[in-house]
């Protein structure tokens, strides 16, 4: 069952959103940059920059490579949706139904409208110029795209160009679909399966019996084999929503910021989830519904590809709150958007299309998924105390120093490390760095400390790598007693690391060192850094 | 007829073959010695942890000074030492109890200036702990170390918690009490004030390997007294 569908879609949002606020950037090639962990990448880029390389996903550095002359802008989501509700707005005068994909895409069933303005071409032609004029703009990119289906609706919109709708006939969505690569199906693991096993067109897989693909790919099969059919990607049972699984919560006194609507919306999104899960039923359509205190309403449908989990709806209901309360998208006047007129009083959540959850492979010898999720909401809780970033795990990576071998990521984020430990099968070659036992306090900036040869002069490393004396004598605030006489060492091990930059040059010498801390602390071992004639203890092997 | 062994695949030979007794040697020991390393293989490896057993079992020469070889759930430990004498080693060592089990641990890190430092990531890594089930949490403020410890010990089994200066009583005692009802282990690292169930106390040790002018670090002497519940002064190498 398949809905005839229209799709409206902005090419390059990020970068229309952001010459919309800074007409400046009309001119000159711009790209829009995010940050996906460590790296930076390109998010979007406009069509002058596409046209020299930069490509979606490429590495920031690569981009300026490929095209010198760019503007590089930081991606902002939040002007993105607010920008786009102009968008919504103007396809909204056409149809009360539509559906946010996200800012940049969205779709409306056309089978009402198009009776009314004679068919989709005319209907098409009427919503881009609508929407081209909403943007001010009377040539701006927009493509529509019209078929059965939203999936079908959104690769005819890759189709159409700025002047003309592409419209799929009805019936004709599975030969429209054909000829496309599988990449269109937005998971690059599975495209890259797909063309191993020989399928590299929709086409190809549409072929395919439907009973094999369930057998070999279960339910995500179905989806995507559906789907390269020309059929909705719809769940094939739907779930009426039980009325009662609105979500709903009453802001008093009236709360005009979008942060504070947003913190409240967060917790609402988990509840609305998580009470669905307990009727073992998943959303991945929501209706976001708002009042104000003059008494308006307002109301505003997403959809998501797949199942919505909590972060993902948040995110959603705080792009919608950044279109209705910061509705203005230029800094100065504009009469863009009439926002609202006040704060809002009652945020309600909808859920418009549930699916039964398929459910989550537990862990084989149970238990082990209820502890994650314990450990995770009671570390959240503590990021919420003290901070995203200071709730971290440890990755070791590369590195001579026991400070440059640890990466602290915060919870929640990738644990990739900067530097490789190993390459291929090959330790990295990491020349000075102490093997094991290795130290179990890390002190980061070092500790200042003396060390001093038998007549109490400062040992020091000549520029050939050789110290001045022994060292005899190490005294630190951090040791036990103030640290005592050296019993052994091993060193000077020099390093010159970075000679190639002046700015990050770092030389310095290094020790491995067990002082003697009298009868309150024995023996203990530390490392020992002098730099620029300084003496520091770097770690202690505690 | 052959003996059916579950899982081999056989080829059939002939009847002289296959008719010959099985050597003595191959057939399961059922002696005490036996029984008990089997036991041991067990202890390591269970996957989970049944309601009924609320013991962390610690590896090595530490787990075997601890009553019963392991931490109890629910309990607190109060790990004291001088820096340098092996304190963070030993709290390290109950943290790879609580992840090898399959569990989580945390690290609360006082992050001051005057410097304990931070945990060596490499170090906890060579004392078994698994780092990707192991969280640091760097609280700089005193005023917020008790909220955070307890937040921790809501959902972590384990909670290794460096004890800030001048704590008073009061908190302390709302810790031991919240980790026996959440069947956590919080083990404090430093001056404890209050009552624990087990008191681990790290002396001068020594260091081997390390001359003057040649060689590196190899291997130390941890000198380790427990104190809990009538076990008395013992050392592990």
């Amino acid at each position: 069952m398949t809905t005839r569908t229209g799709c409206v879609w902005c090419p390059d949002w990020p970068v229309v959103a952001a010459r919309r606020r800074d007409p400046a950037l009309q001119a000159v090639p711009v790209f829009v940059r995010e940050r996906v962990g460590a790296r930076e990448l390109v998010r979007a880029a406009s069509a002058e920059a596409r046209a020299v390389g930069v490509t979606r996903g490429m590495r920031r550095r690569e981009a300026e490579a490929q095209c010198p002359e760019a503007v590089c802008i930081d991606a902002d989501e939040a002007l993105e949706a607010r920008t786009f509700e102009l968008v919504a707005r103007a396809v909204e005068a056409f149809t009360p139904r539509v559906v946010l994909d996200r800012p940049g895409l969205c779709a409306f069933a056309t089978r009402g409208p198009s009776r009314y303005f004679g068919g989709d071409d005319a209907l098409g032609v009427r919503v881009q110029q609508e929407v081209a004029s909403a943007l001010g703009d009377p040539k701006s990119d927009v493509r529509i795209g019209i078929a059965d289906g939203g999936f079908t609706a959104r690769l005819a919109a890759r189709r159409a160009d700025t002047t003309a709708p592409y419209v799929v006939e009805p019936g004709a969505s599975a030969a429209f679909c054909a000829p496309w690569p599988v990449a269109v199906l937005d998971d690059p693991d599975l495209a890259s399966l797909l063309v191993r096993l020989g399928l590299p067109t929709l086409g190809d897989v549409a072929a395919l019996p439907a009973d094999a693909v369930l057998a070999r790919f279960g339910a995500d099969g179905r989806r995507f084999h559906d789907l390269a059919r020309g059929l909705d990607a719809g769940p094939p049972v739907l779930v009426t929503p039980p009325p009662d699984l609105v979500e709903q919560t009453e802001l008093d006194p009236p709360v005009a910021r979008v942060d504070a609507v947003a913190f409240a919306a967060k917790g609402l999104a988990g509840r609305l989830l998580f009470r669905l899960a307990e009727r073992g039923l998943a959303c991945t359509r929501v209706v976001i519904e708002a009042e104000t205190e003059h008494g308006e309403r307002l109301a505003r449908c997403w959809r998501h590809d797949r199942v919505l989990t909590p972060a993902a709806l948040a995110e959603r209901v705080r792009w919608q709150l950044d279109g209705w309360l910061l509705g203005r998208v230029d800094d100065g006047a504009d009469e863009d958007l009439d926002t609202t007129t006040g704060g809002l009083t009652l945020l309600r959540l909808v859920p418009d299309e549930v699916v039964p959850a398929d459910g989550r492979q537990l862990g084989f010898w149970g238990g082990d998924q209820a502890a994650h999720d314990r450990a995770d909401r009671a570390l959240a809780r503590v990021q919420g105390l003290l901070g995203y970033d200071a709730v971290t795990t440890a990755v070791v990576q590369g590195g001579r120093t026991a400070a440059e071998q640890i990466r602290w990521v915060p919870w929640g984020d990738a644990r990739e490390p900067e530097r490789p430990l190993v390459v291929d099968t090959f330790p990295a070659a990491w020349p000075g760095a102490l093997p094991a036992p290795f130290p179990a306090r890390v002190l980061d900036p070092p500790a200042p400390a003396q060390l001093s040869d038998e007549h109490g002069n400062a040992v020091v490393v000549t520029g050939r790598g050789e110290q001045s004396g022994d060292p005899a004598r190490l005294e630190c605030a951090v040791l036990p007693g103030g640290g005592g006489a050296v019993r052994g060492w091993a060193g000077p091990w020099a390093s010159d690391v970075r000679w190639w930059d002046p700015l990050a040059r770092r030389r310095g010498a290094r020790w491995q060192v067990v002082v003697d801390c009298g009868a309150a602390g024995g023996d203990v071992a530390c490392v020992v850094l002098v730099e620029a004639g300084r003496a520091g203890v770097e770690a202690i092997y505690d | 007829m052959l003996p059916h062994l579950p899982g081999r695949t056989y080829v059939r030979y002939g009847r002289s073959v296959s008719a010959a007794p099985l050597p003595a040697r191959t057939l399961p020991r059922r002696d005490a010695e036996a029984r008990a390393r089997l036991h041991a293989v067990a202890a390591r490896t269970q996957p989970f942890v049944a309601a009924g057993d609320r013991r962390l079992p610690v590896r090595g020469p530490i787990g075997a000074l601890l009553p019963a070889g392991g931490v109890q759930r629910g309990s607190t430990i109060a790990v004291g030492g001088a820096p340098g004498s092996g304190s963070t080693t030993v709290a390290l060592t109950l943290a790879a109890a609580a992840t090898s089990a399959g569990e989580w641990a945390a690290i609360v890190d006082p992050a001051d200036s005057l410097g304990r430092g931070t945990i060596g990531a490499r170090a906890a890594a060579e004392a078994g702990v698994e780092l990707d089930r192991l969280a640091v949490a760097r609280c700089a403020s005193a005023d917020r170390w008790g909220a955070v410890v307890a937040a921790l010990l809501d959902g972590i089994t384990l909670v290794v918690a460096a004890v800030p200066p001048r704590l008073r009583l009061g908190d302390a005692r709302r810790l031991v009490a919240r980790a026996r009802e959440r069947s956590a282990v919080l083990v404090a690292l430093g001056d404890w004030p209050v009552e624990a169930a087990m008191r681990v106390h790290t002396g001068p040790g020594g260091w081997r390997g390390l001359d003057a002018g040649s060689g590196l670090l190899e291997a130390r002497d941890l000198n380790v007294s427990v104190e809990a519940k009538g076990r008395g002064f013992a050392r592990a190498g």
